[in-house]
């Protein structure tokens, strides 16, 4: 009796543990097992073996790479001819090669299979896929930048078996093209920085037949040729072998940023192992890591191949356009000095390896010479950062989930209660109906819009997440479009790819595909996604894509996409596709309702910031994330994606309040400030915290929005000039060799504000470090800091974080505490002025409406301060457009309510006023002065009372 | 409670306004308590810093003056005096160490046909009508950008004096309901300690039974020893016969044991293995996913490997004596059955009969004891065996019956005991005041919030029932009621302290990853018992806003006396 009742329990139990391993299993998607490392990717570790057999010949080793002299052409700043590649097996194959001279400076160089273009392969499987190797990533990257130089020349003076030209502003580039081995230097001033093919380690894996029976002939390693096994998926790799490898050497340079997205410094590190070094290069192949580790050149969610070599005064700088898996070894080497060799300095060259699975070789090179000529010149292929709305630079609440609209009311309600400023409040999946995308679940979302309207009224948004996995179910009309539509992701067999995402079964959308942008904005109307509003904006998560059950966590690499492209070939572009569908369909979701649309995105490529707003992905609350935090930002901002911030507080795990209010002084930093926790996590919304933190966190934020006009022109900088918004020390003084490697401080654009956040538990000061010999003020007191080349210990109580100003700035603020920024949009400003060595201070201010795009027709006011000769003077740097007058008319009664300059000149004491002259006025008017003497290294400071003039019109005060 | 409070402020605001209709306007947003700092027009005195004097042109000259912000009654301008802004030096020049508090509490809106208020300063002029606080729009009264406010005092203070008055009338009902709680609880206090009286009789009465049978079992006992003493014995015949028996017996236990054996050894193995499969899928899975079905299982095996297993692992010479014990038996093992089928010696002891344990080789005994005992227990524990029943040994039908009767009363006292036990500790348990919480154990709200229906049963639990499914699951037990310390916000925008009655409710349905649910009631006054909000305020700690009569302020003093004469009503 009891045996014939246990049979069945067991059976019960048994087949829900079986189940259960059946979900979970496949996506172990923990720790490092389940992402490869180059030794278990084959064409890394082919590429590495073959970089560390041409390494090992030394001298001997000659690339089989040679540039046909018969086939070179230049026309037109165009370099055109044909590379051979001579195989172990004495087969010639050529690879056609195109490097362009640009206008603005960048050299493009393109090298493509002939074979390939021409279609002369067989596919392997009977697939399906795209015979040539992928050569559209520039369609969705570049969008401008591409003139050729008309300029550009041959230069005469050559050797034989080379080719020079010179090109760049007044010729001052060369580049030194050598046919055997092929190989290419670039000369700035008739100095090399960037070498290409310098050690040998151009390779492109070129097609051939798999011969049965035949391995090994060729005498290298094909056990990783035709097909690769890993987390359980299969790679049938239908066209075999195909990656692409480069060496660009770097010499004389001994530091090298950028390539994010790592959680790492932001001076990479050396990849060959060694102490402090890693052993595996810099991978770029974007995947959703859970509880990512830090200091590690493992892949994150996204991909940004652009890398910037620095030494004293010059930058320069490659950008690998490639949108398959990379990889990037970085070794630097120091030759050994001649010891007789008086004053000889021992130089670092560094020397990258580029290691790419599939696709052309397509490489961008920069001769700067300034990290700011990078930025411009970069930005002008990929675009500039949005310029995003107002609210976007608020402070942004988000927490997985808030849990009903009653509850995201009152949150709303809670931060007006204690006076703690915010602009957006965020969804995270939940709240959705079942974990269907466009939506509301009806249980706990019953009146969406009931609460969108309570959020308006303060001018708040909300954003809620939509993901491009679509739960494979019936009854689900988004469902049942795609699927009709043919809208999605396919597999290697040309059916609808399913795979397993939060909603379980789910099929992707594929943005490759025109149709289904097209489709894509139909859902997100507002008469198409229920319950939205305008003040509803769009958080694109999981778009590396995550694939629960995938290998790498993502999709299988012979899935097929648009244009029968395998996902090998643009699986770092995936992301970025999804964002820009996202974009056109936010543009208008209401026939003549144009606003500037806001996304955060998770995974992106280059381009993505013209779309969107990144955020780190799943940190912890450890002090060590908070740390990392910072490097992370700072190199998405000099890799062209600025708008760039990581989770206040943490996403896993409960910070403390030491932690958390830390995190928030340092959040405020981040371009993108947004606090965001997991769903286990206990709730830590600002005004939670017991006091004395809960003052110390709302003295964070209100200091960001105090700063607000400060942001928004550094954003409107970033958004014309590709300038990062927060700047690494090495990209404000790029001659200060002591501090080309410190990634804990930031400047905030060009405002003269340096913030050295503490990111350690139980410290209380800060070591600010200061490159040049102007003088610093501490933000909130005055305190003088001077004194080139060393660091500078600064107070940092637990409610403080250490900010200075450097002599020689104007910086705008508005200084009265609202509740949102759109609250802010009449108030009056405070001017502070720090004056340099000369006396002498600039700053700018943007000021536009914060929703429209009017100001792309002239609905701004752009103006630069003078402080010169004991004169502060407003001139306008702005264009008028038809919209200026209109926009300029609602403006006019906004002012300047205050002028704070600190450490004046001693004779001020003296005076009390101060004559304030606005062109258009009849008569100059007064207003007072005041001096305030300090004591204790503090500066003295003088306020000027109401001058009252208008912000964007003209006018000078004398002092 | 805010009523009277109101009022209080309404009639100031009434004859401050009479008072001063003969002095010149009040500066624009100041509160007529605050009247008297401004009298003087042409010097004016910071407020809460005396030492600093401004002309009196520049109060609400839209600049803030004072480091107290006392200059500014009507314009936001000193809105950034408040711990929680980043103030710097130059905010409050030579007064940055001063404490950073505003002197008035806001911006004063007259609200004329409805009650003013104060609005906070930072709303002043930022292009929002705040008509919850400022119904007459005065709080816009520059019209940046445009905005103009419209006065809706009359509608809204309308509204507001309609629910008020529903208030007050809600305020009676809820007191009345309270005067009937208290005479519930009242009455059923009285009811325990007469309950109580009942029980101690009662108790008396079932102890002197119980004596009484115990007599009866002794001599019952005794009687019986005799019989066997005296019993007859029949001879050697029996013992064969037994011995016959016995073999069979064993013969049958042994095919048993190792059959229980075999699946014990076979459960063991699936045990493991499923443990196995269970302890990688808990390091493997990914909490991200926060798949619930996922956690659940991991939770409950977390729990299943915490319990430590007693009868750990196979013990190798433990299985040999097994083995040994499997054998057949024969001259070489066990028992020499033949010698005891033919044995001629009588044996006339019948004790022999009920020692024949005595004649097995021990080792068979103890293991076959052991050894099913082990494997059964095992089985037990792990829920594949239900549990046996004790064995009862044979007696003779009179002593089973005298000790049945016995066991009977025994029970009953305990049970009374008990009873009485929890009847007085019931009266010495924390009710409320006057009790009055004891009129409501027991009775069930609850209400439908998202994709839960939430239940609170007063002094009893807190549940949390899913809509769509039928899963049903504890936030907490009855712990005790107390109070606790409750962060409000008042109109000035300071955050108080407000003392709130609560019911605890712990050890609930344990959390994944962390405590077992709790759940903090927390009680405010008002006319239904009624769920107004229930808050998860961190993983499995919930709050819930519960209204009911019993929260209301007053009346205890009549209402502890009350049951009686509430009776003869």
């Amino acid at each position: 009796m009891a045996r014939s009742l246990t049979a069945p329990r067991w059976a019960m139990l048994l087949s829900l543990v079986i189940l259960l391993g059946c979900i979970v299993v496949p996506s172990l998607a923990v720790k490092h097992k389940d992402f490869k490392t180059c030794e278990q990717s084959g064409f890394c570790k082919r590429n590495r073996a073959y970089a560390d057999n041409a390494s090992s010949q030394g001298n001997s080793w000659s690339s089989p790479y040679e540039l046909d002299p018969a086939t070179i052409h230049f026309k037109d700043g165009k370099l055109t001819g044909v590379i051979v590649k001579t195989t172990t097996a004495n087969e010639k194959v050529r690879l056609p090669l195109t490097v362009s001279f640009l206008e603005s400076g960048a050299a493009r160089i393109v090298v493509d299979e002939e074979k390939r273009i021409k279609g002369d392969i067989e596919m392997r499987h009977g697939s399906q896929a795209n015979k040539k190797r992928y050569d559209e990533t520039e369609k969705w990257v570049i969008v401008g930048g591409l003139e050729i130089s008309k300029s550009a020349t041959l230069n005469a003076q050559t050797k034989t078996g080379f080719t020079n030209i010179l090109y760049g502003p007044d010729d001052k580039f060369q580049a030194i093209v050598r046919h055997a081995p092929f190989g290419v230097e670039f000369q700035r001033d008739g100095e090399t920085h960037v070498q290409l093919n310098h050690q040998g380690f151009l390779n492109m894996e070129h097609w051939r037949p798999k011969l049965d029976g035949k391995d090994g002939e060729s005498g290298e390693d094909e056990g990783t040729w035709w097909e690769e096994t890993f987390g359980g998926n299969t790679d049938t790799k239908p066209r075999g072998p195909e990656s692409i490898a480069l060496d660009i050497t770097f010499p004389g340079y001994s530091h090298v940023f950028g390539i994010p997205e790592h959680a790492d410094s932001l001076s990479l590190k050396e990849t060959r192992g060694g102490s402090g070094n890693h052993q595996d290069p810099y991978r770029l192949y974007n995947s959703d890591v859970f509880e990512y580790e830090l200091e590690s050149p493992m892949t994150l969610y996204g991909a940004i191949p652009l890398m910037q070599a620095h030494r004293k005064n010059s930058t320069v700088g490659v950008f690998w356009l490639n949108a398959a898996e990379t990889w990037i070894d970085i070794v630097k080497s120091t030759p050994p000095v001649n010891p007789l060799a008086l004053g000889a300095r021992s130089k670092t060259d560094t020397q990258t390896h580029w290691i790419s699975e599939s696709g052309q070789i397509d490489l961008f090179v920069f001769l700067g010479p300034s990290p700011n000529d990078i930025s411009k010149t970069y930005g002008e292929l990929t675009g500039y950062t949005q310029l995003p709305q107002q609210f976007a630079i608020g402070y942004h609440q988000c927490r997985w989930n808030y849990v009903t609209d009653e509850d995201v009311k009152e949150v709303n309600a809670k931060f007006d209660k204690y006076q703690i400023p915010y602009d957006v409040i965020w969804l995270d999946l939940e709240y959705t109906d079942d974990r269907k995308y466009f939506t509301w679940d009806p249980l706990t979302f019953p009146d969406p819009k009931g609460m969108q309207h309570k959020l308006d009224e303060t001018e708040r948004k909300l954003v809620v997440l939509i993901d491009p996995h679509i739960k494979n179910a019936g009854k689900y009309p988004v469902s049942e479009e795609l699927r009709s539509k043919n809208l999605a992701v396919l597999n290697k067999d040309g059916e609808i790819y399913d795979g397993w995402c939060w909603p379980g079964s789910s099929n992707w959308v594929d943005c490759f595909n025109p149709a289904a942008h097209a489709w894509w904005a139909t859902l997100h109307k507002f008469d198409k996604f229920k319950g939205s509003l305008q003040n509803l904006f769009i958080w694109n998560d999981m778009n590396e894509p995550s694939v629960f059950n995938g290998p790498d966590m993502t999709m299988p690499k012979d899935n097929l996409h648009y244009g029968n492209w395998e996902h090998r070939d643009i699986h770092n572009l995936n992301g970025l596709t999804l964002v820009n569908a996202t974009y056109k369909a936010m543009l208008e979701r209401k026939k003549g309702e144009v606003r500037r649309p806001f996304i955060l995105t998770r995974s992106y490529y280059s381009g993505a910031q013209r779309v969107s707003a990144m955020w780190t992905g799943d940190n912890q609350a450890t002090w060590d994330h908070l740390g990392a935090s910072i490097p992370m930002v700072l190199t998405n901002g000099i890799a062209g994606f600025p708008f760039a911030g990581a989770d206040v507080g943490g996403f896993f795990h409960n910070p403390d309040k030491d932690l958390l209010t830390r995190w928030y002084q340092t959040g405020i930093w981040y371009p993108f400030f947004r606090a965001h926790a997991h769903i286990d996590t206990r709730r830590r919304e600002p005004y939670l915290i017991s006091e004395p933190h809960r003052s110390y966190i709302a003295q964070a934020i209100r200091l960001r929005y105090q700063l607000m006009p400060a942001w928004y022109t550094a954003f409107h900088e970033a958004s014309v000039n590709g300038t990062p918004i927060v700047r690494p020390q090495y990209y404000m003084f790029p001659e200060d060799e002591q501090g080309f490697a410190i990634d804990d401080q930031l400047y905030l654009a060009s405002t003269g504000l340096l913030v050295k956040p503490v990111v350690q538990e139980n410290t209380h000061t800060a070591e600010v470090y200061i490159s040049d010999d102007e003088k610093y003020y501490d933000y909130f007191d005055f305190t003088v800091y001077q004194g080139a080349g060393k660091k500078h210990t600064v107070p940092a109580p637990e409610e403080k974080v250490p900010v200075l100003i450097q002599g020689g700035h104007i910086i705008p603020r508005k200084d009265r505490p609202r509740r949102s920024t759109g609250l802010m949009r009449w108030d009056p400003y405070t001017l502070i002025i720090t004056l340099d060595k000369n006396s002498e201070a600039e700053g700018t201010l943007y000021v536009d409406d914060g929703e429209t795009f009017d100001y792309e027709r002239g609905a701004y006011i752009h103006r630069r301060f003078n402080y010169r000769e004991s004169v502060l003077s407003s001139e306008d740097i702005g264009t008028k457009g038809p919209k200026s007058a209109e926009y300029l008319k609602t403006m006019a009664a906004v002012t300047v309510e205050r002028v704070v300059v600190v450490d004046p000149p001693a004779e001020w004491k003296a005076r009390s006023t101060v004559t304030v002259i606005e062109d258009g006025a009849k008569s100059g008017s007064t207003a007072s002065l005041e001096f305030y003497e300090q004591e204790g290294g503090k500066a003295p400071y003088a306020v000027v009372k109401k001058p009252n003039v208008g912000i964007g019109k003209k006018w000078r005060i004398e002092f | 409670m805010r009523l009277p409070q109101s009022l209080l402020l309404l009639a100031a605001a009434g004859s401050a306004a009479q008072a001063s209709s003969d002095k010149p306007a009040r500066p624009r947003g100041l509160g007529p308590e605050f009247a008297k700092f401004y009298e003087d027009s042409t010097t004016f005195t910071c407020i809460s810093n005396p030492s600093i004097k401004i002309p009196f042109s520049a109060v609400n000259d839209d600049y803030c003056d004072c480091p107290d912000g006392s200059d500014e009654p009507g314009t936001s301008a000193c809105a950034h005096i408040s711990r929680n802004s980043p103030l710097t030096v130059a905010d409050r020049p030579r007064n940055s160490d001063l404490d950073t508090a505003l002197a008035l509490p806001g911006f004063y809106c007259k609200n004329k046909g409805h009650r003013p208020s104060y609005v906070p300063f930072q709303r002043i002029n930022d292009g929002i009508c705040d008509y919850e606080q400022c119904c007459d729009g005065s709080d816009e009264w520059a019209r940046v950008g445009g905005t103009k406010c419209e006065d809706r005092c009359k509608e809204i203070g309308k509204q507001w004096r309609k629910q008020e008055e529903h208030n007050q009338k809600s305020m009676t009902a809820a007191l009345r309901k309270k005067k009937d709680l208290l005479v519930d609880a009242g009455r059923q206090q009285q009811e325990i300690k007469d309950h109580i009286a009942i029980l101690e009789a009662e108790l008396q009465g079932a102890e002197l039974k119980e004596q009484n049978l115990e007599a009866d079992l002794q001599l019952a006992q005794e009687q019986d020893r005799k019989v066997v003493r005296t019993g007859n014995g029949k001879g050697k015949g029996k013992v064969n016969a037994l011995a016959n028996l016995a073999k069979g017996r064993v013969d049958e236990l042994r095919t048993a044991l190792v059959d229980v054996r075999r699946q014990r050894d076979e459960t063991r193995e699936r045990v493991k293995e499923l443990e196995d499969i269970l302890a990688k899928f808990k390091v493997e899975y990914n909490p991200n996913f926060n798949d619930e079905g996922v956690k659940r299982a991991v939770r409950s095996y977390e729990d299943y490997a915490a319990r430590e297993q007693g009868t750990e692992g196979a013990n190798d010479a433990a299985d040999r004596d097994l083995d040994e014990i499997a054998k057949a038996d024969g001259e070489e093992s066990g028992v020499n059955w033949e010698h005891w089928e033919n044995a001629e010696d009588g044996c006339n002891e019948p004790d022999l009969v009920y020692k024949l344990a005595a004649y097995l080789p021990p080792s068979l005994v103890s293991f076959i004891e052991d050894k099913v005992i082990s494997a059964r227990s095992f089985l037990e524990e792990n829920g594949i065996l239900a549990k046996a029943d004790e064995d009862s040994s044979s007696e003779s039908k009179a002593v089973t019956q005298a000790r049945e009767a016995l066991e009977a009363a025994q029970a009953s006292v305990k049970t009374l005991k008990n009873k009485l036990r929890d009847q007085r500790a019931d009266l010495e348990k924390e009710y409320g005041a006057a009790s009055i919480f004891r009129a409501l154990k027991g009775v069930c709200i609850s209400q439908d919030a998202g994709e839960y229906t939430y239940e609170h049963c007063f002094l009893e639990s807190t549940k949390q029932n899913q809509r769509k499914g039928s899963n049903s699951v504890s936030m907490g037990k009855f712990s005790h009621i107390g109070t606790t310390s409750m962060e409000e916000v008042n109109e000035a925008g300071e955050v108080v302290n407000v003392e709130k009655m609560i019911i605890q409710y712990d050890r609930g349905q344990s959390c994944w990853n962390g405590p077992s649910r709790s759940t903090k009631v927390i009680l405010e006054c008002g006319e239904e018992n009624k769920i107004l909000k229930t808050a998860e305020e961190e993983k499995c700690v919930y709050s819930m806003l519960v209204t009911s009569p019993a929260a209301c302020a007053g009346g205890e003093e009549e209402g502890n006396v009350a049951p009686r004469s509430k009776d003869e009503l």
